[in-house]
């Protein structure tokens, strides 16, 4: 499963999809399904809406793959994308947390001095050419609580036990200067 | 709004990372048709947060999901893969079919139904660029009681019979009704309350050709000609 697979690979295999070719897309479904599984029950925190969002992505892949260019980031970046995306969607559209997931908020609001946990905060760390290091810990832990969670405002005003004026605020200025940052 | 520099700049990061949220997301979706650099400035966080997705560690998916996505793109062509076990044969032996008799659903309402707590199935075996069903099937009084009338069906060429089968949903075995006539004859079918069982949820019967006097194994040998559906007498 962990197939390391070069974004030359991929990017071949996904214009074989775009041309319809469905051996290039089961080989593409075994290099990049459990990267992007990963990532959709990482942030779904549930098998049932992960499973659903990597159908979904790729459907939308199989229909789209066309529409990648190198202008969009690597084809891997590119697919993980889209698995967010999806799983974003239906947490949204099912609101996931304001169901099934209140009993995890509390849990994580009861450990709110530290609601990201440590392999979150670790693994974003070092990404980014170290970028994330520049910003404040509150800016951080609620840039990487969303990216990886999913979190909306008002989730992380919840779970980090703040008003979300100020949620707000620490994304906002967190995103600035992380671009600020990347871009140097 | 105003679709300044900083505010796009501002919400097409809060769109990557999913904090931009309901109507002001679409909003901003119909933004990123109407303009290219606002869809480079997605792109740039799209590439960029994408590293810190690929930090999270790969985890297989089952290999139900695949399935599915299968499924969802080619319905005709994945159904024979999605069933497994007791399918297999059938599907096989579809597949050798040389003179394609397709099969094409068809209800027929033979009687009224009676009272009873399941409901009566009826169906007919038919065949392409035949105008007259092959057969007719329904269960006539009670479920179990099973009538079977054929109309256009001719001999089975050679020294050969035709039989029929219960396939049951799942992984099941079919199950041998017995050799059925061609001709006028009427045949009446006592099921099984097991046979019935298995009929009542699959609703599924096939006919295969198989040596004279029946399957020798008593699992089908030949291949399947024809598969049908019932349907409740309603």
């Amino acid at each position: 499963m962990a197939v390391e697979s070069g974004q030359e690979e991929l990017i071949t295999l996904l214009a074989g999809v775009a041309r319809h070719d469905r051996s290039a897309f089961k080989k593409l479904y075994e290099c990049m399904s459990g990267r992007m599984f990963g990532v959709c029950r990482k942030l779904a925190g549930q098998q049932e809406l992960a499973e659903e969002a990597l159908q979904d992505a790729f459907i939308r892949i199989w229909h789209h793959a066309g529409e990648y260019h190198s202008e969009r980031g690597s084809p891997l970046s590119w697919m993980l994308t889209i698995a967010r995306y999806r799983t974003l969607d239906l947490m949204r559209a099912r609101k996931v947390r304001q169901t099934a997931g209140d009993d995890m908020l509390e849990t994580i609001a009861d450990d709110s001095a530290n609601p990201l946990d440590e392999t979150l905060r670790a693994d974003g760390a070092s990404a980014l050419n170290g970028c994330l290091e520049e910003l404040s810990d509150s800016q951080r832990d609620s840039v990487l609580l969303s990216y990886y969670k999913g979190f909306t405002h008002e989730e992380l005003a919840t779970a980090m036990s703040t008003p979300i004026g100020t949620v707000k605020s620490w994304i906002r200025r967190g995103l600035l200067a992380l671009k600020r940052c990347l871009e140097r | 709004m105003k679709k300044t520099p900083e505010r796009v700049e501002r919400l097409a990061a809060e769109y990557v990372l999913g904090t931009l949220t309901g109507g002001a997301r679409r909003r901003f979706e119909r933004w990123m048709m109407e303009s290219w650099a606002i869809r480079q400035e997605v792109w740039f966080w799209e590439h960029k947060l994408g590293e810190l997705a690929a930090r999270v560690p790969p985890v297989a998916p089952p290999a139900s999901v695949w399935t599915r996505i299968e499924q969802r793109l080619w319905p005709e062509t994945s159904s024979a893969k999605a069933s497994t076990g007791g399918w297999n044969w059938l599907w096989a032996g579809w597949s050798l079919m040389a003179t394609a008799a397709v099969m094409v659903m068809a209800v027929l309402l033979m009687q009224q139904p009676e009272p009873s707590r399941q409901p009566l199935l009826s169906g007919a075996v038919v065949q392409k660029d035949i105008t007259d069903p092959l057969w007719l099937v329904a269960e006539s009084g009670e479920p179990g009681q099973l009538r079977l009338k054929p109309v256009a069906a001719t001999p089975a060429e050679g020294n050969q019979d035709y039989e029929l089968w219960v396939v049951p949903e799942g992984d099941g075995n079919p199950m041998s009704l017995g050799v059925i006539p061609v001709g006028k004859d009427m045949l009446q079918i006592r099921l099984s309350p097991e046979t019935r069982a298995a009929l009542s949820v699959s609703r599924t019967l096939a006919i295969s050709l198989e040596p004279k006097g029946g399957s020798p194994t008593g699992a089908p040998t030949g291949p399947i000609l024809h598969i049908t559906k019932l349907h409740p007498l309603e």
